[in-house]
């Protein structure tokens, strides 16, 4: 079914997310997004092991002996350490937000779903480039934390990590924001994935900790159509499926200050995360999904934080190697 | 407006059941999960109770038919007159009967039954014709029944009150059964059966104890319309316990000292221990021992109980160790002192240290017979007197032949002979009543010793008690040596440790004669100064004259007195046990009404007679009876109702006829169905006219 949605799916050049959220296997969606892209090298700014060597440096005690180039102290009767190039470089960590706000959903699927699709297929198209992929998922504590890793079945675990169902109800962002920062001494990529409903000031205050230690910071808004309108019809009793509170709303009269205070609050998590040196990608459940991704990499590429680093999102289409 | 069952108008809550649908229903549709309520202002719901209620009408409609079907539950009605007034009662005939038995006696059971009867009184109405009956073994009117017609006198719940002021419990035994009968009959009679209106009621005011007889209810038929409502009265604490002196078992060989009493313990008693002694008598009164007794509840057991020295003429058993005591005296006809005449026959008078003298010292210790011992002049003057003829002749000299015809001839006709043969020379005196042999030459001997005693005689039997039976004490110093010639019938009751006999009895046509061979005085022998003596005296006279066996005429409270007819013209005078006197003619031999428990002496003249008179042992049953026995034997137990519960009924019973009478709930439920109707078709409408504005819209 999902090779019979897929041309289908594929009409217009974009993936329909409808068709796309049919296809039960998450690995397969991202599959079917990343289609195309495959893996590349990237030089890292780190001295790791490697074939490829990078330079000698005198030894100094205390280095380890491992490294020690004994045919240079042969030759030269000086004892030089061999250092090499870190082949694999890119570290990123996923951080998906499975809170109860995330299984709010006016489609077939909800946004908890569509965050799952996009992690996923941003982890498979960081493991064809053979990066390493950390996922951590969260609700109001942390609920699932794999280390970025590059190796076999790592992928598979991170899938199935992924594809577990929400079951938290509030959102705390701080609690995987420290333990990113306590794990990963390696600097790297952070993807934050969530609709980021809570208040811009506990955001921004962890994403800055985390930009702080020198990460580099992605974040994705998902978004529910429904949230971004608010196209309800009739009156009702509104649920608040994170703190369980009910309201009374009357969407005609409700609507038009709602909209103004979530476009208030989008505005200023979007100044916020600038200051931080980063942007908002908002996506909706009803865009397709390698729009988004396209659009992340695109954002990643352009600018002062391509010009500053090199970037690791970076398809192989779109350029070659340092 | 009165309702018949108002508790059906607990049906109203009900009412809520549309007011809570018509504001369920306003209550939002839909519930909209949203992710988060962050950017929507909570709002003023518009929602208040006042909006929340549309569709009035058919609110109305639906509350006022469950109202009205409320309401038809009720029964309501329309009262026509005022409320019931106490008058308004139909008229009874309560007849009170009121135990005036001797178990009433108890603790403060009186003054209870005294207000139960005052608490019944209270509740009369003024239409209720009452009267007042006691009973024991017989029922006593205090008051009867007016006539029907009269109707009953006002004031006579005053009357009542001031006729039970002078009434007290007796003495007599309960009988409630005639007494229900006696006054059921009087009742159903002055109700005249289906003439009057008037509902027959007996309240008995009673201790219904288990004692009180109820045989007479056996096989009679109750009268149906007469209704006995019980009021007991109990005392706080059960224990009774009771004491009867039994007569002797029959055919036993009963020590008379000693009489059997049984006691026996009420059903519901607590207690178990009592304890009996003997009580009463001539004054100075002498406490006895108390004997222990261990009696169950609900049990009785027969003891001995002794008399003691000191108790010989008490005339009371009492009992203690029970809660009341108004039966623990039971009373034993009194021993009546015997005058016993003895003519002593001897030479040596009334020496200091003679028989004759240790005679009268050891009659005069005898509490039952007042001994005259009169000592015959010296011969040949010695006549035996005829008139009073003595009951015992004791002879210890040699007789002339007169004498000794003259002693015979007593002898045969009755009398009692004692020989006593100090010394050897005295044998000849034997040969009076028995046939001697020439008795063999006295070996010498330092003393001699009483053996082969007959413990079976009369004379013995008092030291058959191995205690008592050791006579080796008593030394002969002196004897006479009898040699009877067999064979004899004189029966040897004791023999000397050397085989010749000692105490011989000789039958002598009617009379009888004791061959003693040897004396009692310190002279001859120890006898006379051991304790075997005063018994053995004592045991002589018994034989001689008789005993004076207690009287056991089982005679109760309210039983007939009947005595012998006494010899003489004197007016007979009986002492009552309060010490009051009655006079009666000469040669009467009853009295009848006796009504106190206790002793009762009857004199005519210098003849006396005393009897005994005791509470009926049934009264002492004080254990609770079962009240369905009555019911059992047919009587017709009714509901005792108080004048409020009375009204209640009289008012509940007219309110149920006028709402029969009225039926308003048929139209509230053909009301109810009405507006049931008329909700439906609103309903529909209202329901389509919506549609169509939804439609519209």
């Amino acid at each position: 079914m999902p090779e019979r949605a897929q041309p289908a799916a594929r009409a217009g050049g974009r993936i329909d997310p409808a068709a796309l959220m049919k296809i039960k296997s998450l690995q397969l969606r991202a599959k079917v997004v990343v289609d195309g892209y495959l893996s590349g090298l990237h030089r890292s700014p780190m001295h790791g092991f490697s074939v490829e060597f990078s330079e000698y440096r005198p030894y100094t005690p205390g280095d380890d002996l491992r490294f020690l180039d004994w045919r240079l102290y042969a030759r030269s009767d000086r004892f030089h350490l061999k250092r090499f190039e870190e082949e694999t470089n890119l570290r990123c960590w996923l951080l998906v937000d499975l809170s109860r706000s995330m299984s709010f959903h006016s489609l077939a699927y909800d946004k908890a779903e569509y965050a799952k699709t996009a992690a996923a297929t941003m982890a498979w198209f960081l493991t064809l480039q053979r990066d390493a992929v950390g996922l951590v998922t969260f609700d109001e504590a942390l609920d699932e934390y794999l280390p970025a890793r590059y190796r076999p079945g790592h992928v598979h675990r991170l899938m199935m990590s992924l594809e577990r169902a929400p079951a938290g109800r509030g959102t705390d962002i701080a609690a995987p924001l420290e333990q990113i920062a306590r794990t990963a001494r390696k600097r790297g990529l952070v993807v934050l994935i969530s609709d980021l409903l809570a208040p811009v000031a506990a955001i921004e205050r962890q994403l800055g900790c985390l930009r702080a230690r020198g990460h580099d910071l992605a974040v994705v808004r998902v978004l529910d159509p429904a949230e971004v309108a608010f196209s309800f019809a009739s009156e009702s009793l509104f649920f608040d499926l994170e703190s369980g509170r009910e309201l009374y709303v009357d969407p005609a009269a409700a609507k038009a200050a709602y909209l103004g205070r979530f476009q208030a609050h989008a505005a200023e998590m979007s100044a916020a995360c600038r200051k931080l040196g980063t942007d908002v990608f908002t996506v909706t459940t009803n865009q397709p999904l390698d729009l988004v991704l396209a659009r992340l990499l695109q954002s990643r590429m352009s600018g002062r934080r391509v010009a500053r680093r090199s970037g690791p999102l970076r398809p192989r289409a779109a350029g070659g190697g340092p | 407006m009165s309702l018949l069952v108002p508790l059906y108008l607990a049906g109203l809550t009900a009412l809520g059941l549309p007011l809570l649908l018509h504001l369920v229903r306003r209550t939002p549709r839909g519930r909209q999960e949203f992710s988060s309520l962050m950017f929507l202002s909570p709002a003023a719901p518009r929602l208040t109770h006042r909006s929340r209620l549309d569709q009035l009408l058919l609110l109305a409609l639906r509350l006022a038919a469950l109202a009205l079907l409320a309401f038809a539950f009720a029964r309501p009605f329309l009262r026509e007159t005022a409320l019931l007034a106490a008058g308004d009662l139909p008229g009874r005939r309560v007849a009170i009967l009121v135990d005036v038995s001797a178990s009433l006696r108890r603790a403060d059971l009186w003054k209870q039954a005294v207000g139960k009867v005052e608490d019944e009184l209270r509740q009369l109405t003024p239409r209720d014709d009452v009267a007042l009956y006691i009973f024991s073994d017989h029922v006593t009117t205090l008051a009867g029944f007016d006539p029907d017609q009269a109707g009953p006198r006002p004031g006579k719940p005053q009357i009542l009150r001031q006729l039970l002021q002078g009434v007290q419990p007796g003495w007599r035994a309960g009988d409630l059964g005639a007494a229900l009968l006696a006054v059921a009959a009087e009742i159903d009679t002055a109700t005249d059966a289906g003439s009057s209106a008037r509902e027959p009621l007996i309240v008995v005011v009673s201790d219904f104890q288990h004692g009180s007889k109820i045989e007479a209810l056996q096989g009679t038929d109750w009268p149906r319309r007469v209704h006995v409502v019980p009021r007991v009265v109990a005392a706080a604490r059960p224990t009774n316990a009771v004491a009867q002196a039994l007569p002797p078992a029959e055919g036993a060989n009963d020590d008379p000292a000693q009489i059997r009493v049984r006691v026996a313990n009420a059903a519901d008693s607590t207690g178990s221990q009592f304890y009996l002694k003997w009580a009463g008598g001539p004054p100075p009164e002498q406490p006895g021992r108390e004997l222990a007794v261990f009696v169950p509840p609900g049990q009785s057991r027969i003891v001995r109980l002794p008399r003691g020295v000191e108790s010989q003429m008490a005339n009371q058993i009492q009992l203690r160790g029970d809660d009341h005591d108004f039966d623990n005296r039971f009373c034993v006809a009194p021993r009546i002192q015997r005058d016993v005449a003895v003519l002593y026959v001897g030479t040596d008078g009334d020496a200091p240290r003679g028989l004759a003298r240790f005679l009268r010292l050891a009659g005069a210790s005898d509490p039952m017979r007042k001994v005259d011992l009169q000592i015959a002049p010296d011969p040949p003057r010695t006549v035996v007197p005829r008139q009073p003829s003595p009951q015992l002749i004791v002879v210890s000299r040699l007789v002339a032949p007169a004498e000794a015809a003259a002693l015979k001839d007593y002898a045969g006709s009755g009398g009692t002979l004692l020989l006593v043969l100090a010394h050897q020379e005295l044998a000849g005196l034997a040969s009076l009543v028995l046939d001697l042999d020439e008795p063999a030459a006295l070996p010498a001997a330092d003393y001699l010793l009483l053996g082969d005693v007959d413990f079976s005689h009369r004379l013995f039997a008092p030291f058959a008690d191995p205690r008592y039976s050791d006579f080796t004490k008593i030394h002969f110093w002196r004897h006479c040596r009898l040699n009877l010639r067999q064979p004899s019938s004189a029966r040897v009751l004791a023999r000397f440790d050397n085989g010749d006999p000692a105490v011989l009895e000789q039958t002598l046509g009617a009379g009888r004669a004791f061959v003693l061979a040897g004396g009692w005085r310190p002279d001859d022998s120890q006898l006379a100064l051991s304790s075997k003596f005063v018994p053995l005296v004592g045991g002589l006279l018994d034989v001689a004259c008789g005993d004076s066996p207690a009287r056991f005429d089982r005679l109760e409270v309210g039983a007939r007195l009947v005595w012998p007819e006494f010899v003489g013209d004197a007016p007979i005078i009986v002492t009552l046990p309060d010490r009051r006197t009655l006079q009666l003619p000469p040669h009467a031999r009853e009295l009848t009404g006796v009504d106190q428990p206790g002793e009762y002496d009857i004199a005519a003249g210098a003849a006396r007679l005393s009897l005994a008179v005791n509470i009926a042992a049934s009264e002492s049953d004080t254990a609770p009876m079962d009240l369905s026995q009555l019911e059992q034997r047919g009587v017709r137990l009714g509901p005792a109702l108080t004048r409020a519960e009375r009204l209640d009924r009289a008012r509940q019973q007219r309110d149920t006829e006028l709402e029969s009478r009225q039926r308003i709930w048929r139209w509230l439920i053909a009301a109810a169905l009405s507006v049931l109707i008329v909700e439906t078709f609103y309903a529909g409408w209202a329901e389509r006219r919506i549609v169509q504005q939804e439609a519209g819209s």
